[in-house]
Order: C-alpha cells, then sequence, then structure tokens
C-alpha cells in the first residue's frame, strides 16, 4: 500500500500522459489543447461528484442510476427554461428537487428496504429512463438559455466557464467532506458500520443523505451539461455513467469505502479523459482503444482496487 | 474359566504435544504446554482466562502452527498446515456453529468437501442415508424435527450445534476435539452427547474435551490437564481429584496480589469512603435480559466500580452492549431514577452512557483514519458548520495530553498507534462528554504493563469525578484489585457476587466453573 | 419454531414460476394467438439466447460474485463466428467455429476469473473494465456488421422438427444441462463458496479455484448464447450482445435468485428471461400508451426486484 496519495499519482499520471500524447503527435502539447482537455474532464468530474459520496459510504455502495438522472436534469432544463435565461432559476430549483428526490428514492430503498445498492439504482435509472420518454414522448421542445450556454462554455481569461464551475464544485466539494459532520461521518461510515453506529452516528441517515445528494448532483451535472452540448438526446447521459465510477477508482477512492477525495475524483476524471484522447490521437481505431482503455483500467484496480478478504 | 491375558502395558498416547510454545506478537499464548490423549480415553482441558487453552486446541487440529515443540500422532510426527491436514489425519475439531454454511441443508453441510459420489455426481440418496444414521444418535433429544433436508438456517442454535457434532463425527475421527461443545445445548442433549462419548470411547476414540463448567468435566472425562498462563502445571486422573484441587491447580494456589499502583492502594479496595453506601443510585436493573444473558437485578451507585467477570463469551459483552441500546433487550432499566429504554446507542449516548467495545479494532476505532477524527466521532455536533477544526484540535489535542497519548501527529492513522495507546483513544472519545456510566468491555486486552497502570489511574480518577463504571475484564487480577464488587458469569447468568471475604481469585475461578462453593450468588 | 425443508431453498423458481403462468395468461389474453406456432416460436427465438447467457450469470451471482462483462463476450465470439463460417462452409469448418467460440469464450471468462478470485478485485469495476477489453477485440475483429451463415443453420434455428420449435428443444437441452451440472461437486461448492466463504474454506473447499471456474464456466454459456444469437441473427455485429448483459442480471434476480449468492438457480434464470420477455411483449399489446410502456417495464421491474426486500420489510425484518 502506498503512502503517496493516490489522487497525486492520477494526476502526475495525467500529466505524463499529456506530454506523452507531445511524442505521439506534435503541436499537441500546448496551453490551448491542456485547456480544452480539462474542460471536457470537467463535466465527466462534475457527473462523478455524487458517485464520490456514494462510493466513499461503503456497504457496496454506488449509483448506477446517474446517467439516466444527467439525462433528466439536462431534458427538464431544456423544457422549462424554453430557452429564456430568466425562467433558467426555475429550471435549476425544479432540476434539483427532481434529482434530491430520485436519490431519497434510492437512499429509502437501499436503507430500509434493504435492497442492494446495484439492484436499486438500476431499476430507478430504469424507472427514470421511462419517466423521460413518458413524458416527452420522444419530442422535446424547448431551449437552452443564453446564460446557461454562456455560464459553461464563455471564456473568462481565456479560460471556459466550464472549468471555474468545476474547480467551484471542487471546493463545496472539499467543504462537505471536510469541514461538514456530515462528511466526517460519512468517512467512518464507510469504513466501519458498526463502529459508526456505536460512536453515535446516525448510520441510516447519513446514507439515505448521501444517495439524495447524489441524485441532486447528478441532476445539476445534466443541468450543466447542457449548457455544453446545448441539445438534447435520450441518452445524454448514458455514456458518462461507467467512466464516472472509473472516475472514482482511479482516483484512489476505495470501493470498499471509507477512504479518499473528491480531488482524487477529479484527477481521475483527467487521466480518464487524457487516455481517451491520446489514444484518440494516435489513430489506433476505435477497437484498439477500448482494449487499451480496459487494460489500463484493470492495471490501475490492481494497484489500487484489491479487496481485503472478507472473513 | 478363559484365560486372561496379561495386563497391557499402558498403550501409547495417540496424541502427544509437548513443549508447545505459541506467540502472538509480544503475547505468548503457550510456553511450555504439554498434552496427551491415549486412544480411549477422554481428556479435558482446563484452564482460566489467558490459560492458552483455546490456542493449544487450534494447534492441534490445524487452525495455527506451534512456535516450537513437538507434535507426534500415532507415532509419526505431525506438521499440519491447514485444519484438512488434520481431519485426513484423524483430527477433527467440533466448532461453536460457525462452520455451517446456513443456505444448505444438514446433509449437505454435513458432507461438505467430502460428499459421497456416484458417476460424477454427488450421491444424494448415500449421502441422506448417512446423515439419518448419524442424526440417529441423538434421536429424541432434539428439541425440533431435525432431517436431513432441513435448512440449517432454520433451526435454532442448540440444534446448529449438534449438526456440527454430527460434521465432525462423519469425518470418522480418531480424536476429537470437543472446544465448548456443550455451550449452547440443553441438559438433554448434553447427557445424549456424553452418553455417545462413552460409547465412542469404547470404540477407541480419543476425547479431548475443553470446558468451562466443571460439573460436566466430572461427568465424562478420565483425566483433566490443567494450563495456567500458557504451561501445563498439573495433570490428574479425574477419580483422584475434587473441584477444589482443579481450581487451585487453575489459580496457582496463593491469592493473587492485588494491584499495586506506585504508592496508591488499589483504588477498587480504597473506594469505599465511609458514606458510600449513601451515594445516590446511578444504574438500577430489575429482570434485565438480553440474549444469552438471564434476567438478573442490578444496583450501581455514583462512584462505583463494579466488575463482570467469569470465563470469556458467557455473556458479559452481551450484557454491556444491551445497556447501551445496541441489541434488543428486555427488563427495567432506571438511570438516576428515570426509566429509560435505548434502542440504539444514540439514544444512550444523550442520556450519559459511553460504551468503550471489547474488539477495539473492529468496533472502537476506525483504524485507516486519522486519530483526531476518532477521537471526534461522537462529537462533531458540536463544532458547527463549518467545523471549527481548531477548536477540534485543541480539544482532541487537550484528551491527548490528559491521556498521555503518544503520538507523532493528530493527523496520523490510529492504526499506527501501540495497543496502549489505541485504546486511550478510544477511552478518548467519550471522556469530554462526562458520561454519567462507563460500560468497559475488555478493554485492556493486547495492553502493555504499563499502559495498563496508566488505565487504571485513568479509572480512579474517573471514579473520584463522579463517573460510574461497569468493567468486564477476562483478566482476573485486574478485576479483582480495581474493583469493590464482581458480578461472574457463567453461560450468561450471575453465579456470584463478589465482595469483601470472597473478592479473591479461588473464588472467581470456582463461580467461573460452576464448582461447588463458589461463593455468594 | 418449526424447521423448514431445504426443498424451498433449492427450488426458489417457484414464485417466479407463478409469475410466469400469470404473464403467459394475460399475454394470451391479449393476443390470443400466443401459442400458435409460429408466434410462440418467434418469442422462443428471442428468449433462448438469453436465457442461456442468464444461466451462466446465475452460476457466478450464487458463487457470490456478478458479471458485467457477459454482453461484450456474446458479441466477441458472434464476430468469430462469422469470421471463421461463410455462407459456404462445411460441417468441418462449422465444427472448428464452434470450438474456437468455446475456446475464447473460456478464455475470456479465465481472464475475469483471474482478476477476481486470485487478484481479489472487486466484481463489477473489473467486469466493467473487461467488458471495454472483449468489446474492443470484438470491433478489431469485425469493424464493420457483416457476415453469413450457412443457409442450412439459420433456417434450421426457425424450424419446428416433430411440430415442436427448435428452440424449445434448445431450452429442454439447457435445463436437462443444469440437471446434470447440479449434481457437481463444482456447483454444490458454488453454493457453499456464496453462502459462506469461510465456513467452505473450514470444510476444505478450494474458494479461489470455485469462483474462478464460475466465471470461466460464464465464458463458456457466453459462448453457447453468442451461438444462439448467430444462428438467430444469421450474421455478426461487435456491438450485438452489450444489450444482453443487464437483462441476464434482471432475469437472474426475478427468477428468485439473490445477488448476494448462496442460493438461487438456472431454472429460475430460465423463468426471470421468459416473465421479462412476456412483460414486454404484455406492456406493447396492452393498452398502455406507447410513451408510456418503457416507463412500466421499468416500474414492474423495479418491484419485482424490490419484492424480497419489501415482503421482509413487511414481515418485521426477521434478520
Amino acid at each position: 500500500m502506498s503512502r503517496v496519495p493516490p489522487a497525486a499519482v492520477a494526476l502526475l499520471l495525467s500529466v505524463a500522459l499529456f506530454f506523452l500524447a507531445g511524442l505521439v503527435q506534435p503541436n499537441f502539447v500546448n496551453a490551448a489543447q491542456a485547456i480544452n482537455i480539462v474542460r471536457l474532464a470537467a463535466f465527466l468530474g462534475i457527473i462523478a461528484a455524487g458517485q464520490t459520496l456514494v462510493i466513499i459510504s461503503g456497504g457496496e455502495g454506488i449509483d448506477l442510476s446517474v446517467g439516466a438522472v444527467v439525462t433528466l436534469g439536462a431534458i427538464l432544463t431544456f423544457m422549462i427554461s424554453g430557452g429564456s435565461s430568466e425562467r433558467l432559476w426555475l429550471a435549476l430549483l425544479v432540476v434539483l428537487a427532481v434529482g434530491a428526490a430520485i436519490g431519497l428514492v434510492n437512499g429509502l430503498g437501499i436503507v430500509f428496504v434493504r435492497i442492494p445498492p446495484l439492484v436499486m439504482t438500476l431499476g430507478m435509472a430504469g424507472v427514470v429512463q421511462g419517466t423521460i420518454l413518458a413524458v416527452t414522448r420522444g419530442n422535446i421542445p424547448g431551449g437552452v438559455p443564453r446564460a446557461l450556454a454562456n455560464l459553461v462554455t464563455g471564456r473568462f481569461l481565456g479560460v471556459p466557464g466550464a472549468i471555474y464551475l468545476w474547480a467551484l464544485l471542487g471546493l463545496l466539494m472539499w467543504f462537505v467532506l471536510q469541514r461538514t459532520r456530515y462528511g466526517r461521518e460519512l468517512f467512518a461510515v464507510g469504513v466501519n458500520r458498526r463502529t459508526a453506529a456505536l460512536s453515535g452516528v446516525n448510520v441510516s441517515g447519513v446514507v439515505v443523505l448521501t444517495y439524495t445528494l447524489s441524485g441532486l448532483l447528478a441532476a445539476l451535472g445534466g443541468l450543466l451539461l447542457l449548457g455544453f452540448t446545448q441539445r438534447v438526446f435520450l441518452t445524454l447521459g448514458e455514456t458518462y455513467l461507467f467512466p464516472s465510477i472509473a472516475a472514482v477508482v482511479v482516483g484512489g477512492t476505495v470501493l470498499a469505502g471509507g477512504r479518499g477525495s473528491y480531488f482524487g475524483t477529479m484527477a481521475g476524471a483527467l487521466v480518464l479523459t487524457m487516455t481517451e484522447s491520446l489514444l484518440r490521437s494516435m489513430r489506433i481505431g476505435e477497437a484498439y482503444q477500448m482494449i487499451v482503455f480496459g487494460a489500463i483500467l484493470v492495471v490501475l484496480l490492481s494497484v489500487y482496487g484489491r479487496q481485503r478478504e472478507r472473513e | 474359566m478363559p484365560d486372561r491375558d496379561p495386563p497391557a502395558s499402558t498403550p501409547e498416547p495417540l496424541l502427544s504435544a509437548r513443549g508447545i510454545a505459541k506467540r502472538y506478537g509480544a503475547v505468548r499464548a503457550l510456553e511450555e504446554a504439554s498434552l496427551s490423549v491415549r486412544a480411549g480415553e477422554v481428556v479435558a482441558l482446563l484452564g482460566a482466562n489467558g490459560s492458552g487453552k483455546s490456542t493449544l486446541g487450534k494447534i492441534i487440529t490445524g487452525i495455527t502452527r506451534p512456535d516450537a515443540g513437538t507434535l507426534t500422532f500415532d507415532g509419526a510426527p505431525l506438521h499440519l498446515s491447514e485444519p484438512a491436514q488434520a481431519r485426513r489425519r484423524g483430527i477433527t475439531a467440533v466448532y461453536q456453529e460457525l462452520s455451517l454454511v446456513p443456505d444448505l441443508s444438514v446433509a449437505e453441510n454435513v458432507w461438505l468437501g467430502h460428499e459421497p459420489v456416484r458417476r460424477g455426481g454427488i450421491d444424494r440418496r448415500t449421502m441422506k442415508g448417512r446423515t439419518a444414521e448419524l442424526l440417529a444418535s441423538f434421536a429424541g433429544v432434539f428439541s425440533v424435527p431435525v432431517e436431513p433436508d432441513t435448512l440449517v438456517d432454520s433451526l435454532p442454535p442448540s440444534e446448529r450445534q449438534l449438526v456440527e457434532v454430527v460434521k465432525a463425527l462423519a469425518w470418522r475421527p480418531r480424536l476429537l476435539v470437543l472446544d465448548e461443545a456443550t455451550a449452547s445445548l440443553d441438559a438433554r442433549q448434553v447427557d445424549r452427547l456424553f452418553e455417545l462419548v462413552r460409547g465412542w470411547r469404547e470404540g477407541g476414540m480419543a476425547v479431548v474435551f475443553v470446558s468451562h463448567r466443571m460439573n460436566e468435566i466430572f461427568r465424562v472425562a478420565d483425566r483433566a490437564v490443567v494450563l495456567r498462563n500458557g504451561v501445563t502445571v498439573g495433570e490428574r486422573r479425574i477419580g483422584e481429584v475434587d473441584e477444589q484441587e482443579l481450581v487451585q491447580l487453575m489459580t496457582g494456589g496463593g491469592a493473587v496480589a492485588a494491584i499495586a499502583l506506585e504508592g496508591h492502594d488499589a483504588p477498587g479496595a480504597a473506594a469505599a469512603p465511609p458514606g458510600a453506601t449513601e451515594a445516590p443510585v446511578v444504574l438500577e436493573l430489575r429482570r434485565f435480559a438480553s440474549g444469552v444473558v438471564a434476567p438478573l437485578d442490578l444496583t450501581l451507585r455514583q462512584g462505583e466500580l463494579v466488575g463482570v467477570g467469569g470465563l470469556q463469551g458467557q455473556g458479559q459483552s452481551r450484557l454491556l452492549l444491551a445497556l447501551f441500546g445496541a441489541v434488543p433487550h428486555q427488563g427495567e432499566v432506571r438511570l438516576e431514577g428515570a426509566p429509560v429504554a435505548f434502542r440504539n446507542p444514540r439514544q444512550a449516548l444523550r442520556a450519559g452512557v459511553a460504551y468503550v467495545p471489547g474488539d477495539r479494532n473492529r468496533e472502537g476505532l476506525l483504524p485507516v483514519r486519522p486519530i483526531l477524527e476518532n477521537l471526534q466521532l461522537p462529537n462533531w455536533r458540536r463544532y458547527g458548520t463549518p467545523l471549527r477544526m481548531e477548536r477540534a484540535r485543541r480539544d482532541a489535542a487537550a484528551v491527548v495530553a490528559d491521556l498521555d497519548v503518544r503520538l507523532a501527529s493528530l493527523d496520523e492513522p490510529v492504526a499506527n498507534l501501540s495497543g496502549g495507546n489505541a485504546q486511550k483513544v478510544v477511552i478518548g472519545k467519550w471522556l469530554s462528554r462526562r458520561p454519567k456510566l462507563l460500560l468497559l468491555d475488555d478493554p485492556t486486552k493486547g495492553v502493555d504493563v504499563n499502559a495498563k497502570a496508566e488505565f487504571y489511574r485513568l479509572l480512579a480518577r474517573l471514579q473520584a469525578q463522579g463517573t460510574t463504571i461497569l468493567f468486564h475484564s477476562s483478566d482476573d487480577a485486574e478485576l479483582l484489585g480495581l474493583c469493590q464488587r464482581v458480578l461472574v458469569m457463567q453461560d450468561g447468568r450471575v453465579t456470584a457476587t463478589l465482595e469483601g471475604d470472597t473478592l479473591d481469585q479461588r473464588h472467581l475461578v470456582a463461580a467461573a466453573m460452576g464448582a461447588q462453593g463458589a461463593g455468594a450468588a | 419454531m418449526r424447521p423448514s425443508s431445504a426443498w424451498l431453498r433449492n427450488h426458489t423458481y417457484l414464485v417466479p414460476l407463478v409469475l410466469l403462468v400469470v404473464a403467459v395468461a394475460l399475454n394470451y389474453y391479449f393476443q390470443p394467438n400466443f401459442f400458435q406456432p409460429r408466434v410462440l416460436n418467434g418469442n422462443l427465438r428471442v428468449m433462448l439466447p438469453l436465457m442461456v447467457l442468464a444461466a451462466g450469470q446465475a452460476l457466478v451471482i450464487i458463487a457470490g460474485g456478478i458479471d458485467l462483462s457477459v454482453g461484450a463476450m456474446v458479441s466477441l465470439v458472434n464476430v468469430l463466428l462469422v469470421t471463421l463460417v461463410t455462407r459456404e462452409s462445411g460441417p468441418p469448418e462449422v465444427l472448428l467455429a464452434v470450438g474456437a467460440a468455446l475456446l475464447v469464450g473460456a478464455a475470456a471468462g479465465a481472464v475475469n476469473g483471474l482478476c477476481v478470485a486470485y487478484l481479489r478485485l472487486q466484481p463489477i469495476v473489473t467486469t466493467y473494465a473487461t467488458s471495454f477489453l472483449f468489446s474492443g477485440v470484438a470491433l478489431a475483429v469485425l469493424p464493420r456488421p457483416g457476415g453469413a451463415l450457412p443457409r442450412a443453420l439459420t433456417t434450421f434455428y426457425r424450424s419446428a422438427p416433430l411440430g415442436v420449435p427448435a428452440t424449445a428443444y434448445g431450452i429442454a437441452l439447457l435445463l436437462l444441462l443444469w440437471v446434470v451440472l447440479r449434481r457437481t461437486r463444482f456447483v454444490q461448492y458454488l453454493y457453499a463458496v456464496g453462502g459462506n466463504a469461510a465456513a467452505a474454506r473450514a470444510s476444505g473447499v478450494r474458494v479461489a479455484f470455485t469462483r474462478f471456474l464460475s466465471y470461466v464456466t460464464m465464458g463458456l454459456f457466453a459462448a453457447l448464447s453468442a451461438m444462439m444469437l448467430t444462428l438467430s441473427t444469421g450474421s455478426g455485429n461487435s456491438r450485438l450482445g452489450d444489450a444482453m448483459t443487464l437483462p441476464s442480471i434482471v432475469a437472474v434476480v426475478l427468477g428468485g435468485t439473490r445477488l448476494a449468492g448462496g442460493q438461487g438457480g438456472v431454472v429460475g434464470a430460465v423463468i426471470g428471461v421468459a416473465v421479462l420477455t412476456i412483460i414486454r411483449n404484455l406492456i406493447t399489446f396492452s393498452n398502455v400508451p406507447t410513451w408510456y410502456q418503457t416507463l412500466f417495464d421499468a416500474v414492474v421491474i423495479l418491484l419485482a426486484l424490490a419484492g424480497p426486500g419489501i415482503v421482509q420489510l413487511i414481515r418485521g425484518r426477521r434478520a
């Protein structure tokens, strides 16, 4: 077990990959390209925030409804704001509320009905997807508020708004994890639920809150993603689901729970996005990209993801 | 008149263990232990807490390897690296119903790992038939019907224990180790088991019987081997010895010196100032029961340090957990006169009860998290949002200084600390809350001598501040030295309450084993 | 407390079976020609590949694991088959292809098994990662969908020898295979390891090896499933199997197997697939408006997955 924080390793890895890409394709290594990578990673990172909390909470915690909730968030924003920037605030409120509600259902099912997280969130993903279809009937009227597009893609000091937003989220997550009672108790719950309970922690409450937050953050991620893609389609969030899990794991948050940080996830998102870009720039074809991606994941898991023998 | 063969010379022992030593880190579980068992003989293995008897049992059955000593079985040297090897040589142990798979049937569990096969597949008919035969030995004493096809999960603990016995028998052992195998059995089942043991003995099986019940030892064993502090101190034929003598061997004859704390008298002995009986009552239990703990009554006054003793696993932990609200319980509980019913630890905490668990690493600490977090885990509510970390660190540092925890920094993971210091952190969690009632479950296990002394000083200080302490310990000397009163538990019952004249090791061990003349109940 | 027989635990498919009967009855109500050979055959053709896949998944789950790469394995074997077999191929080539398919399936399963059983990596994320590996290889082998099989084979799959659909024989063979496998010590140890690995180890069962074998077996079943699927579609596509992964898991849970392992079985998984397929049919035929169908489907599945938990909740959470 290395003493170097995995987040730092992941960060170094992504930087190394960046320069490696420069070897393959000269002119790759420049500020604009770096900013581009970070911008792409930002959305994955934002979406993986809730997943980070869920995985830290342990107990085989995982949230497979993230993809569907992201899509829902984007679509709700699209429809409710109708393209008007004034109604963006209303859309934001609704999106956060709906996301939290979905997460709450997940949490209640997991804690009180004792449904395994994998099953519960997978089922909810289907329900959310179905609701999207039922409500939109395939025809999604609405628009992207100018304010949102500007916020996300507009540049300030040459850096896209999305990156600032991601940094802001990073700070917020740090605050929640390190400077709130919830955050401290979350780590305890992830390490050992029995110890936490015997030390007076309301384990059920912490777990339910965690899934609620995950839903809320995923919905928020969808709203921001809309500002970037500026169009909606039914599988918008799907492509972010499993990478969100991978980003968390690569960033050093142990799947068993109790350890990790959002900075790790951010670094993980960078590594994954960087790897994808590198592979694409090497023009080795989608097939080999997938193979390398899978192989890298397995290697990283072998280093960071070993399970302790559960007796 | 038939010719009589000349009396056979004493047969060679089937199993012979000599000079066995085993250390677990700094703890010497066994120093110079020996045991020999002949075919057709039942040998009882006795010892107080910390005697090493369970370690010896683990070595014989292949769960652990000894550091030194020789083992011979059937004339040949015995080197075991796993239980399966021991089984193949003919040595099997009966575990405490922890080796059963709940979702499988009785037959499937009994034959797990050595199922009869026929044409490439499991021969279920033969399996069921043989299981039925084995189960027949206990016919008539099952409290519920037990068939080969019965789901193990649906059996009560006593029947599961019997399945464990049957499972061991299925391996046709030449040496059978019964380690506290009678713990969950009812009287009739114990009778039947002993009948069977006698039968097996006639058939040439050797049996090692580890037990904490004196009367059982005298019923079934031929010989008794006594361990004390990891050394075999004596061996007697059952017909030639009485309970008191065995207790004597277990305790080493003399009374154990009370713990001297550098010039202070043992707090327990001294902490009974003249007006003590007028201290307010803090805890009152009436017909309090939980799980294996049978209904008991108890009164604790403020500032008392009352001990709970007896051999390990007799319900002491369960009692403490139940008082803390962590497990279901029945009966009346009054805290400072007001009736309470804690449904979870949070409620107990709010009422001023604190609990220090026995398994430090699995229940008391978060080993990978920093010391600061461990210390403040129950207290974060006090520091607001955003958490005033500076205050939290100062408070934690104060506790650390108070308890003299030796650490490099508050941000180190708790796992880096030594046993004694880690234990201080576990207690430190509660100190700032000034609990009214402190429940300690074997807190000095694995703690070195110096740290223990510091710990005792801490307890004395807490007592002086008015904290009432209920203290379970598996270390008899500790209990006797610190407490004014000791409840001795066996099989979930309080078999004796020792104080004053009866507060000595002889009475303690006798009560723990259920021997006669155990003292005031 | 009267102890129960293990029989009930051994036959956890009974409740799903009741569900199936109800579902079929409803389907018949909405679609009276349900039992006509053509319609029945059509349904069975769709179900068979997923049934075989779910059977393998059941074995992995019983042993306490899970495999999210199964869809990718199916795709991989599918493209392999259409690469090795053409419209003109004769029996020798076909047999060779079958052999290669099984080998590749087993190898893929072995990769998973190595990671989960011996390296002790977490099953969910690991098999997700290997799914990328397998998908990538599949894409490399067959960059564009295509390929064809000998006409005789595809016709056979659609045919109905002796009036019974060929796929029905396939299902029967699958169940027969299960009967044989269930007798083996290997499958018995799957249950033991999934039920209480520590106890199994104490009894001398080789836990890691058992887990490893469960993944290899999954690979073999994925290969078989791919063969059925290829016969059904008659062509190859590197994405073909991807959509089968999650339904394979849902079917296993619907069929009465706990995700934690230790009990359940293949019969339940097969029934689970049937129930899933028929529910989909039902939703199509019922008066539920088209746009609500997916939602309905998902809610029903969620309720079915939540079923065991809700029952326990009502019973007062008997531990």
